[in-house]
């Protein structure tokens, strides 16, 4: 397949350049990060937040913190390309386009499961239960993979109107309450030690959001940074 | 046998908003597209006099 | 000037006459449901409203993936005008669906699974408009548009999904345990015929003020160029 290798460069290209650029300033993640644990701090006063007691509502704080933390995320890193011209620079190489779409969304996905990866911990300790349950684990990446492969798109576009930062999230929230829902009940369900049957449908929605808007994000980014 | 709940304020609400709504969507409708023609017929008086000026 | 076109004005009659007779058909020919009384009889238009809001959302993403691939601006202008018309009748469903809920469960919401999906969709579809509104090119506002409709209803289905599976796993103490129920009752060969009526009465209005829509949108257009020409 001649066209594969030099995608899957392009793709890469990206997700080191938003790496290497993140490593470099480490704003994004640090505005993610500190909101993250406000949020779950915020929470903690207004709310009973016992993993193992109120396992529903953790897993919504949790959720609730991740989305916003991500969209905190998605704006960013979408805004930084637009304005320091970058976006511009790779739509001028002759690459895909839908790599760099995918190279884009991988790169946000990275940036949101390292703020999962410390928002857990943090959370555990808090509360002295242990979040790092496997299955937990993958509801977190299916989640988190919806989440950014709809807020990627929605970002491109939100980037370029008037409005843009108060664009995204009114734009992502109502398309993505099937991941978002789904992706609580899912983590509600390992955090209160639920069984196989009663996780597995809401596994199965996360995959389906996932496998479809993945794909129909990845066909239509080009209509969406098409000068 | 028993009567039927007395629901009729509920009824006349529920039909007051179908009725209010497509109303009001129906008015705006006509009131933009009245906007427009005024909006078009001036436009059109000015371009015919940039037109004659012009010549 | 453009004429307005013959088959618009029978278009008008129809729907006129039609939406009379499903009024008339509502309020004398359908029976009274022996619990719930009168308001029972808002379910026809309130089914019919959600029925032409579902499908208005649905000619916007269709006529999206019709824009993107022919890049005709006259298919943007149809996307918009469905979706101007879907907000308005998915509004009348949502509200019509809590006043019904009022008198038979006691509460203005149920978190009935057609209800809240209807309701997300309608802020979909606002989301939509305001995107569309901090856009200035018509090209790049009519791309975006149609990327966002066809996004939008892709979510419906499964959002859909979502909150009925979660109703069934969360039963109500307000409502109906069986999540498909909203006030359920049992359907007279009279109530199945205002019913359809209903449905297809609608169905003519629907598609008289979409084509008024779509005029009033090219008459803007024209507006708009008219304007552009005289600044230069």
């Amino acid at each position: 397949m001649s066209g594969l290798t030099p995608f899957i460069s392009a793709m890469s290209a990206v997700i080191w350049k938003d790496l290497r650029a993140e490593w470099r300033s480490r704003e994004v993640i640090s505005a993610m990060l500190v909101f993250a644990l406000l949020v779950i701090l915020i929470f903690n006063f207004a709310l009973d937040l016992q993993p193992n007691v109120r396992a529903g509502i953790s897993s919504g704080v949790l959720w609730v913190t991740l989305a916003f933390a991500g969209t905190l995320g998605l704006n960013r890193s979408m805004a930084v390309e637009k304005d320091r011209g970058c976006l511009d620079g790779l739509l001028l190489a002759p690459v895909d386009r839908a790599a760099i779409y995918l190279g884009k969304a991988f790169a946000n996905l990275l940036f949101m499961l390292l703020v999962a990866l410390i928002v857990l911990p943090v959370y555990g300790i808090l509360y002295n239960t242990n979040l790092l349950i496997p299955g937990l684990l993958v509801v977190i990446l299916l989640g988190s993979e919806g989440y950014v492969a709809v807020g990627t798109l929605l970002s491109s576009m939100a980037v370029q109107a008037r409005t843009r930062d108060i664009l995204l999230p009114i734009l992502l929230f109502p398309v993505a309450v099937p991941v978002v829902v789904s992706a609580v009940k899912a983590t509600g369900g390992y955090l209160a030690g639920l069984g196989w049957e009663e996780i597995q449908p809401w596994f199965t929605l996360l995959v389906v959001y996932d496998v479809i808007f993945t794909s129909v994000a990845f066909m239509v980014f080009d209509s969406v940074v098409e000068e | 046998m028993e009567q039927p709940a007395n629901t009729l304020s509920y009824f006349i609400a529920g039909y007051g908003v179908i009725f209010g709504v497509m109303i009001v969507y129906l008015a705006i409708l006509i009131i933009r597209w009245r906007n427009l023609k005024q909006d078009e017929a001036l436009l059109n008086e000015l371009d015919q006099k940039e037109g004659g000026s012009k010549e | 000037m453009l004429q307005k076109p013959k088959l618009l004005t029978v278009l008008d009659v129809a729907a006129i006459a039609s939406f009379l007779a499903a009024t008339g058909l509502v309020f004398f020919y359908a029976p009274l449901e022996r619990v719930m009384g009168a308001v029972q009889k808002v379910f026809y238009f309130h089914v019919a409203s959600g029925w032409v809001g579902m499908l208005s959302f649905a000619v916007a993403a269709v006529v999206g993936v019709i824009y993107l691939i022919r890049k005709d601006l006259k298919w943007d202008s149809v996307g918009v005008a469905a979706v101007e018309i879907g907000i308005a009748f998915t509004l009348i469903n949502v509200i019509t669906g809590a006043i019904w809920a009022r008198p038979i469960w006691n509460t203005w919401w149920t978190w009935d699974p057609r209800l809240t999906t209807a309701t997300i969709m309608e802020l979909v579809y606002f989301a939509y408009l305001m995107l569309r509104s901090g856009i200035e090119e018509p090209e790049r506002r009519a791309r975006f548009g149609a990327v966002y409709a066809i996004i939008g209803f892709l979510s419906v289905p499964l959002t859909f999904f979502s909150i009925r599976l979660f109703r069934t796993i969360h039963p109500v103490v307000i409502g109906s345990n069986d999540p498909g129920a909203m006030g359920a009752f049992d359907m007279t060969p009279r109530m199945t015929q205002v019913f359809l009526f209903s449905l297809v009465a609608f169905t003519i209005v629907y598609f008289d003020l979409l084509w008024h829509r779509i005029r009033l949108g090219k008459l803007a257009e024209r507006v708009e160029s008219l304007r552009l020409k005289l600044q230069a």
